[in-house]
């Protein structure tokens, strides 16, 4: 990545991370839906079960996902 | 028309909080609060807003635009509208960000110590070449100093 302007470079930075939450937010989502356990979602995102349950937990609860214990 | 102050609280409560949700962001940023003074129908600022091409639909547009632009910077080519959508967590109460902060600084500095208005508001969202705000909006091939020109205008009538 080549990139000659300091603000384009740096507000790419800001858009790959509002991507990676869009993409996070909606496969959770997708995944949690399929009957996954936060614990193989958590593992995938290499990240502890608690971190994964706490951040997502409350909106899918909200949005009607039937979620598993483990 | 004038706005009064509970409606500029309105915005920046409701308003923007709203949008921050909607979008999924985990803070309320300058873009929200814009978002939500191009939603005050009936006022000055929204029809400034609109006589300059700005409406809800069209700014989202062009924020779309500015993260596909932005994402390409570093080689990523996504059409945003194609993007998985998440369902939104309704329960969550986004904080003030740092671009609003910066935003209200702005808006307090225009109204000179006294109440802030949406044409303040408006100041504050467009003085500043930095942000996603100004790149959404020369994307969007909005005239940003002329709309700025107009808000301080009306913020000097007192016609918010």
């Amino acid at each position: 990545m080549e990139v000659d302007d300091p603000g384009a470079g740096l507000a790419a930075v800001v858009a790959l991370r509002r991507l990676a939450d869009r993409i996070e937010d909606s496969q959770v989502e997708e995944a949690m839906r399929a009957g996954w356990s936060w614990s193989d979602v958590a593992e995938v995102l290499g990240v502890t079960r608690q971190a994964v349950h706490k951040k997502h937990a409350k909106r899918l609860i909200a949005a009607g996902v039937a979620l598993r214990r483990r | 028309m004038t706005t009064k102050v509970n409606d500029v609280r309105a915005v920046l409560v409701r308003g923007a909080k709203a949008e921050a949700i909607a979008d999924g962001s985990p803070a309320i940023e300058a873009e929200h609060v814009l978002l939500a003074l191009t939603e005050l129908t009936g006022t000055t600022t929204a029809r400034l807003l609109a006589e300059a091409g700005l409406t809800r639909e069209t700014f989202r547009a062009a924020l779309d635009s500015e993260w596909e632009q932005s994402l390409s910077v570093a080689g990523v080519t996504v059409t945003v509208a194609e993007l998985p959508k998440a369902t939104p967590d309704r329960s969550r109460n986004p904080q003030i960000g740092e671009t609003t902060k910066l935003l209200l600084k702005r808006a307090t500095a225009t109204s000179a110590g006294g109440r802030i208005g949406a044409a303040h508001l408006l100041i504050g969202a467009l003085n500043t070449n930095l942000g996603r705000i100004p790149r959404a909006l020369d994307l969007a091939g909005i005239n940003r100093e002329a709309l700025q020109a107009q808000a301080v205008e009306a913020a000097a009538r007192g016609d918010h």
